[in-house]
C-alpha cells in the first residue's frame, strides 16, 4: 500500500462502461453492466462485491475468456497501454493473454491440466511468449518455481498437479501467471479456495512478487481483510454494476454505499472460521438480490437497502463524485454518512 | 510404470486359463457326435468307435483336457477333424486377410473419427458439429452387409475405381492389397467410426468446459494445442477404451465382411468350421480371438497409465 504506484504515469488499463451480457434460454443476463474503471502501473486494485456480482465476468471479458457460445462483450472499451482491446482479432489477444495480461483463477485443485506436468505448463507459456528454446523454457520454470517459494524445483518442475497440496497449485498457478512479466497480473479470488493459513501464505507471496517485478494487480475478492491488506484502489461492485470507488483508506473509512456498509458489517471475525477453515462467502446482507435478467427501473439495492426512499425505487441512482477521489452511486450518501460505522 | 505394465500383463494369465478352460467345456457340451459326424451316414458303429479312439474322444474328459491344454502350451491346436491339417497351420494361412482388414478398419476408423469428434466438439452445435453428428448416426444404423453391397454396387461396380471382391494378399503388391480393403474397410469401420467419433465428441465437449481449459487459453496458447494437447489427452482415457471396445466388436463384423468381400480370412474359416462342427478349428478360433481380446485389453490399460499420470493401480 504505498509508493510503488505512479499516481502521475498514465494508466495501462482503462475500462470504460463494460458490458458483458450472457445469452441464456431465459433470456440475457446482464452480468456486467456499465463498470468503468483504470489501473496505473504497479497499482493494486480490488474489486470486491457478494458473489455473483459480476467480478469474475469483468475479468474474463478483459482477456475475453468468455465462451463466444455463452455470452460476449456488448459495449464499451478495454484500452491496454492506449490500445484498444475489443476491436482486436483473436490471434491478437492471444498475444497478450499470459505474457502482458495474466490470470490466476479462483479453482487452483482445477485449474492446472491434471494430465500434464506443472514444468511444461509454465514452460509453454514462456515458449508461446518469449521465444525460449525448449531448454531454455524449461530453466525458467524452475527459476520461477524457486520464485514462488516451491522447495526442490528442481524435481516437483516435472510433478504433476495432483502430486500437490492446494496452496501449492496456487503458487504454480502464480509461477505461471508472472512467467512472461506480464503487465497487469488478474487474481481471481486467489485465497479463497484455501485454507487460513495458507491464503496468508499466498497473500504475502504475491505482495511480495509484485514489489520485485512491479506488476499492476487486479484483486478480485469478496474479502475486504484481503482488501485491506493488498490494494491501493477498491471498486465494490453490485448486480453488474460498480457502485462505489474510492482509494482503500478512504473507503474503510468513509463507506458511503450502504452496500458497502452492508460488507463490512458482514465481515467475519478473523477468528471466524468455518468449517474446512474456509471463510464464509458475503451472504450475510439480508434480502434478494435483484434478478440480472429484467432489472428494476430504479437502485438495484433497493430491496435490501436501510436507507431506500421512494425515489430509489422508480431511478437508478448515477455514480457521482461525493469526495476526493471517491465516487458513489447512492441517492443518500448524507445520511448514510451521518449515521457513524459501527 | 514398468511394475504397473507387470501387473497388468500378470493379470491376463488367469483370464486366459478361464477363457481356455471355458472353451474345452463348452465344446464338449454342445449337442452331435463328432466322430458320427466325420464317419458320414452309412459308417458301422465299429467304424464310429475307431474314429472316437483316433480323436481321443473315448479318454476321460479332464484326460482330454490336459491332452489338450498340453498341446497349446506347445502351439498345437490340434488337427481339423475334416481335413487332418493342423489348425495352426488353417489359421496361419487365413489370419493375413483378417489381420489386413481389422488394421485397415482400425487405421481408417481411428484416424477419420478422432480428428471428427474433436472438430465437432470443437464447434459444437454449428453446422460441422450437425453433419459429423448426423452421419454418426447413420452410420451406426446401417448394418455392414447393407453397407458393404452399396459400397460394391457404386464404386466397384458402377465406378470401377476398385474390385468388387476378393482379397489380393501383400505377396501380390502392397497397393493391390490396400485396393482390396478399401471398400471392406469402409464397411466394417462405418458403425465403429460413428461409434468413436461420438464418444470423442461427447469426451471432448465435457473437457472443453473444464477450468484448466480456460487457463491454457488465458496463456494465448495456439487453438491446436489446447485443442490436441490439453484437451484430447484428458479426453483420451474413454476415447481408447472405446477404441478398445470396438475391436471386439469388429471381430464379429469381420465374419460378415468377409462374406460379402468374399474375403478367406479367419472369420470364414470360422462360418465354416461352425457349420461343420469341426471343432478343434472352432477352439482354436476361439482361442485365438479370445487371446485378441486380451490383448487388446491389455494394451488399453498399459496407455492409460501413458495418459493419465493418476491411474495406478
Ligand atoms: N455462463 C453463464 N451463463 C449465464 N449467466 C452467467 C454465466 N456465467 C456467469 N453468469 C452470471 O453472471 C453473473 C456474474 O457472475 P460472476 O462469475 O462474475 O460472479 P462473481 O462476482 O465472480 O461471483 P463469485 O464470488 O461467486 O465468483 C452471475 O450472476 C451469473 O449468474
Ligand atoms: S440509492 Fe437508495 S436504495 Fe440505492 S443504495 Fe442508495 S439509499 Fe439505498
Ligand atoms: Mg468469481
Amino acid at each position: 500500500m504505498n509508493a510503488v504506484t505512479d499516481q502521475l504515469a498514465p494508466p495501462i488499463l482503462e475500462v470504460e462502461d463494460l458490458r458483458t451480457h450472457f445469452f441464456t434460454r431465459d433470456g440475457v443476463v446482464r452480468a456486467v453492466n456499465g463498470v468503468s474503471f483504470s489501473l496505473r502501473p504497479g497499482e493494486t486494485l480490488g474489486i470486491v462485491g457478494e458473489s455473483g456480482c459480476g467480478k469474475s465476468v469483468t475479468a474474463l471479458s478483459i482477456l475475453r475468456l468468455i465462451p463466444r457460445d455463452l455470452g460476449r462483450v456488448v459495449g464499451g472499451s478495454i484500452r491496454f497501454e492506449g490500445r484498444e482491446l475489443t476491436g482486436l482479432d483473436e490471434q491478437e489477444m492471444r498475444g497478450l493473454r499470459g505474457h502482458r495480461i495474466s490470470m490466476i483463477f479462483q479453482e487452483p485443485m482445477t485449474s492446472l491440466n491434471p494430465v500434464l506436468t506443472i514444468g511444461l505448463q509454465i514452460a509453454e507459456n514462456v515458449q508461446r511468449h518469449l521465444g525460449l528454446s525448449k531448454k531454455a523454457a524449461w530453466d525458467r520454470a524452475v527459476e520461477m518455481l524457486s520464485l514462488v517459494k516451491i522447495a526442490d524445483p528442481h524435481r516437483r518442475v516435472h510433478e504433476y498437479p495432483h502430486q500437490l497440496s492446494g496452496g501449492m497449485r496456487q503458487r504454480v498457478m502464480i509461477a505461471m501467471a508472472l512467467s512472461c512479466d506480464p503487465q497487469i497480473l488478474i487474481a481471481d479470488e486467489p485465497t479463497t479456495a484455501l485454507d487460513v493459513t495458507i491464503q496468508a501464505q499466498i497473500l504475502d507471496l504475491m505482495l511480495e512478487l509484485k514489489e520485485k517485478l512491479g506488476t499492476a494487480i487486479i484483486m478480485i475478492t469478496h474479502d475486504l481483510g484481503v482488501v485491506a491488506e493488498t490494494c491501493q484502489q477498491v471498486i465494490v461492485m453490485y448486480a453488474g454494476r460498480k457502485v462505489e470507488e474510492a482509494p482503500v483508506e478512504e473507503l474503510f473509512d468513509r463507506p458511503m454505499h450502504p452496500y458497502t456498509r452492508g460488507l463490512m458489517a458482514a465481515v467475519p471475525r478473523l477468528d471466524g472460521r468455518l468449517e474446512g477453515g474456509v471463510r464464509p462467502r458475503l451472504q450475510e446482507i439480508p434480502g434478494i438480490v435483484p434478478s440480472l435478467t429484467a432489472p428494476l427501473p430504479g437502485c438495484p439495492f433497493e430491496p435490501r437497502c436501510a436507507f431506500s426512499t421512494e425515489q430509489c425505487a422508480r431511478h437508478m441512482p448515477p455514480l457521482e463524485r461525493r469526495g476526493a477521489a471517491h465516487d458513489a452511486a447512492c441517492f443518500e450518501v448524507d445520511r448514510v454518512l451521518e449515521k457513524s460505522l459501527v | 510404470m514398468s511394475a504397473y505394465i507387470l501387473r497388468r500383463l500378470l493379470a491376463t494369465f488367469p483370464v486366459m486359463a478361464v477363457v481356455a478352460i471355458f472353451v474345452f467345456v463348452l465344446l464338449r457340451l454342445a449337442p452331435g457326435d463328432p466322430a458320427a459326424l466325420i464317419a458320414g451316414d452309412d459308417a458301422t458303429a465299429a467304424d464310429i468307435a475307431n474314429i472316437r479312439t483316433r480323436l481321443g474322444l473315448d479318454l476321460p474328459i479332464w484326460h482330454q483336457f490336459v491332452i489338450w491344454i498340453g498341446g497349446i502350451l506347445q502351439g498345437d491346436l490340434g488337427v481339423s477333424i475334416f481335413s487332418n491339417l493342423p489348425v495352426t497351420r488353417l489359421i496361419a494361412q487365413r489370419l493375413e486377410p483378417t489381420l489386413m482388414l481389422a488394421l485397415a478398419t482400425l487405421i481408417v476408423a481411428v484416424s477419420l473419427a478422432v480428428p471428427l469428434g474433436v472438430l465437432a466438439a470443437w464447434k459444437a452445435k454449428s453446422l460441422v458439429d450437425r453433419i459429423v453428428m448426423g452421419f454418426s448416426v447413420m452410420g451406426f444404423a446401417v448394418p455392414v452387409f447393407l453397407a458393404g453391397y452399396v459400397l460394391i454396387y457404386i464404386f466397384a461396380i458402377q465406378l470401377r475405381w476398385l474390385p468388387v471382391q476378393g482379397y489380393k494378399p501383400l505377396a501380390d503388391g502392397f497397393w493391390a492389397s490396400i485396393q482390396s480393403l478399401v471398400l471392406p474397410a469402409i464397411a466394417l469401420g462405418t458403425a465403429y467410426m460413428a461409434l468413436i467419433a461420438r464418444i470423442t465428441r461427447a469426451s471432448m465437449l465435457e473437457v472443453l468446459s473444464q477450468d484448466y481449459i480456460r487457463t491454457a487459453n488465458s496463456k494465448g496458447l495456439a487453438t491446436e494445442r489446447v485443442l490436441l494437447l490439453h484437451a484430447l489427452k484428458n479426453a483420451a482415457v474413454p476415447i481408447v477404451t472405446i477404441i478398445g471396445i470396438g475391436i471386439a466388436l469388429l471381430i464379429s463384423g469381420v465374419v460378415i465382411t468377409e462374406t460379402v468381400f468374399n474375403i478367406p480370412g479367419l472369420g470364414r474359416l470360422t462360418v465354416d468350421a461352425v457349420l461343420k462342427r469341426d471343432y478343434p478349428i472352432v477352439q482354436g478360433l476361439i482361442l485365438v480371438f479370445a487371446m485378441t481380446k486380451v490383448f487388446i485389453n491389455l494394451m488399453v490399460d498399459i496407455s492409460y497409465a501413458f495418459l493419465d499420470p493418476r491411474i495406478r493401480y
